[in-house]
């Protein structure tokens, strides 16, 4: 959607006279992408302002603005819960983000930059993991999980979301490394870098762009991950916002207030991180996927 | 200092063999060109030599020490890529330190030695900058100045001009005959498919094909005498011509299409025969009795010489000959030419060279 309307921006810039019909196909695209942002946004702002209204003002009159700003529903979802939740995704959404790129770099260097025999065989058995049904693993993992004394602790969800992510991850890591030229490898190895540090100081900085996207996929994933935190974790100190929110709803489920503020809670650190990187998220993405 | 030996070396990359044997004897200090065309395997004999690649038979010794095994970096050789292959996210003072800092050197030794080449190459004011910030020939530069800080033995070069346009190829080559001067003691190796480059650069060219070496030698040995027919051809522009002739007996040599000539040295009467003679040695000649005699196709005037294709009498044959540019030739005219006896190169019909002619006139 960014792009289009970048595009449509740029097109704007040229002083030369248009055809008519070329201005109203502009007003018509411009009035389109309009409405897709207030369909959007708006049960979004919607949702946040809410959190800052109480119970009863909802009731009267659901579509009203904030009459005075009051945080006590802010206040109240953080202490019923939201700060351990938002303090478990963190850790999730952090830790699994550094061993799932990491581990995935590594292999994708190792399938693009070096010759193990049987290489198509390996890259296959790596990237098939991506057609791998959470769903279908579930109860082996259950008891995986269990026998390994790792049910409902963070290592969990954090074992299981860098697992089930490596596949995808590697997958668009190689595609960006197999267009890295091999001559810059070749002259490290002359300047006499071993594989780790041409790993380390050629390669990894060069993928910085896919690495950006792929750290974002990942958060993106985690943060909004719901069936395995639900099946993996069952106390408030190991529940991650999804679930966690799920459980305020039916405990404080008539406080509307309360849920609302919850849920923007959970929402604003992703939304932000979304503003703050997009321009990678975009370009990096079409790259990685482009040849 | 030093002297590289490869012995019977072979590549094979699957079931191909890529490099059949190659025998080669480089001493200290010479700068040496492969010189081939383009898939003949010098890429991949400067590869190995650089131990890019590993030699699948054979073996590589500097300085008498077996290479074969040794790893690129300890083998004090550098090489300058086709592509440059500079490390983007790094400055040019990164560029050309990378490789010291993984040596272990101290960082006012790595300052030293960077700001010496630097200097050397002009490279002096583009220390911070990126390589996307430089232009091809600066890159070049750096890519040179990468290597010469590490001091090497052996210098490599993998066509090294193909990525710059014709005025800063010029320039550039006459900047590694200028560096190579200033390092007298250090063996180069230089890799290209342009045969202008080979001659003007080299101490000896080393003729590749098809993964073999076809000859060794300086470069006037090899344009006074080719080795084989494939030399012949390779070596000078425009190629030599080369027309098939029977032996008469003595010197005297007829040529397919009609022409009689004479070579330098006797040949069995009735001998097959490959008759070559290069474009600048075809001078005019009256029409009796010229050994080419035909029409004009096309005259390429150049100003000092002009470059006249003749398509010969009897077969129509084509003929190029090299004359010089203020005589008035027009397409469509009748034109005899003919050469000096020592100036001809005769080839047996395996296409290598019968007898060592005497000297060509220039
Ligand atoms: N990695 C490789 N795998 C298979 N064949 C190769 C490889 N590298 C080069 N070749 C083949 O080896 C031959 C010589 O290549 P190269 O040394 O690059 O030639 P040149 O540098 O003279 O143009 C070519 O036919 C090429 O196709
Ligand atoms: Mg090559």
């Amino acid at each position: 959607m960014t792009a289009t309307a970048e595009h449509a921006a740029e097109d704007g810039m040229g002083p030369a006279p248009r055809a008519p019909w070329a201005v109203i196909g502009r007003a018509m695209l411009q009035a389109l992408l309009v409405a897709m942002a207030v369909l959007v946004l708006y049960p979004l702002a919607w949702m946040a302002l809410n959190g800052f209204r109480s119970n009863t003002e909802i009731f009267n009159d659901p579509f009203a603005l904030p009459q005075h700003w009051s945080f006590a529903a802010y206040a109240a979802a953080w202490q019923n819960g939201v700060s351990q939740f938002v303090a478990s995704s963190l850790l999730v959404t952090g830790v699994s983000i550094v061993t799932t790129v990491f581990i995935s770099a590594w292999a994708a260097y190792g399938l693009t930059r070096t010759r193990i025999p049987g290489q198509p065989l390996v890259t296959g058995f790596i990237l098939g993991g991506m057609m791998l049904s959470p769903t279908v693993a579930l109860v082996p993992l259950v008891r995986m999980m269990q026998d390994f004394g790792l049910y409902n602790t963070h290592w969990a969800l954090i074992l299981l979301y860098t697992a089930f992510r490596v596949p995808f991850t590697t997958f668009l890591i190689r595609a960006y490394m197999l267009d890295l030229p091999r001559d810059l490898d070749e002259a490290a190895r002359m300047d006499g870098a071993s594989e780790g540090q041409i790993f380390r100081r050629i390669i990894l900085p060069l993928c910085r762009p896919i690495l950006v996207s792929c750290v974002i996929l990942h958060i993106l994933f985690a943060w909004n991950e719901y069936l395995f935190a639900m099946i993996f974790t069952n106390s408030p100190s190991t529940q991650t916002l999804p679930v966690g929110l799920t459980s305020l709803m039916s405990k404080h489920g008539t406080d509307f207030a309360q849920v609302f503020a919850a849920m923007t809670i959970s929402a604003l650190p992703i939304v932000i991180v979304f503003f703050l990187t997009q321009r990678y998220f975009v370009r990096g993405l079409t790259e990685g996927i482009g040849k | 200092m030093a002297h590289l030996t490869l012995r019977d070396v072979r590549k094979t990359y699957g079931h191909m063999e890529v490099l059949h044997g190659i025998d080669l004897d480089i001493p200290s200090g010479e700068f040496v060109v492969f010189v081939g065309p383009s898939g003949c395997g010098k890429s991949t004999l400067l590869r190995s030599i650089a131990g890019l690649e590993e030699i699948s038979s054979g073996e590589f010794r500097l300085d008498g020490r077996l290479m074969n095994r040794v790893a690129p970096a300890r083998r004090g050789i550098a090489m300058v890529f086709q592509s440059y292959a500079l490390y983007p996210h790094m400055t040019v003072f990164d560029n050309m330190a990378f490789g010291l800092k993984i040596a272990g050197l101290p960082r006012r030794e790595i300052r030293a030695r960077i700001e010496r080449a630097a200097e050397s190459l002009q490279l002096a004011p583009y220390l911070d900058r990126f390589p996307k910030a430089l232009s091809g020939g600066q890159r070049q530069r750096v890519a040179i100045g990468r290597a010469i800080v590490r001091d090497p033995k052996v210098f490599l070069f993998d066509e090294p001009l193909s990525n710059l346009d014709a005025a800063l190829r010029v320039a550039t080559r006459i900047e590694i005959a200028r560096l190579k001067q200033a390092m007298p003691g250090t063996t180069m190796i230089y890799v290209t498919h342009d045969q202008v480059e080979a001659m003007t650069l080299a101490d000896r060219i080393v003729v590749m094909n098809g993964g073999s070496i076809e000859q060794v030698g300086t470069p006037l040995e090899l344009y006074r005498t080719p080795a084989n027919l494939f030399v012949a051809r390779f070596i000078g522009s425009p190629a030599m011509n080369v027309i098939g002739a029977e032996s008469l007996g003595g010197t005297a040599v007829a040529l397919d299409g009609g022409g009689i000539t004479s070579a330098a040295a006797p040949l069995a009467r009735g001998a097959r025969v490959q008759f070559g003679i290069r474009p600048e040695d075809l001078v005019p000649a009256p029409a009796a009795g010229a050994p080419f005699r035909g029409r004009i196709a096309l005259v390429e005037q150049l100003g000092e010489v002009q470059m006249v294709h003749v398509e010969l009498d009897g077969t129509g044959a084509p003929l190029v000959a090299k004359l010089a540019g203020t005589l008035e030739l027009a397409a469509g005219d009748a034109i005899a030419l003919g050469h000096a006896p020592e100036a001809a190169h005769l080839f047996g019909a395996d296409g290598d060279r019968l007898r060592p002619a005497a000297r060509s006139a220039a």
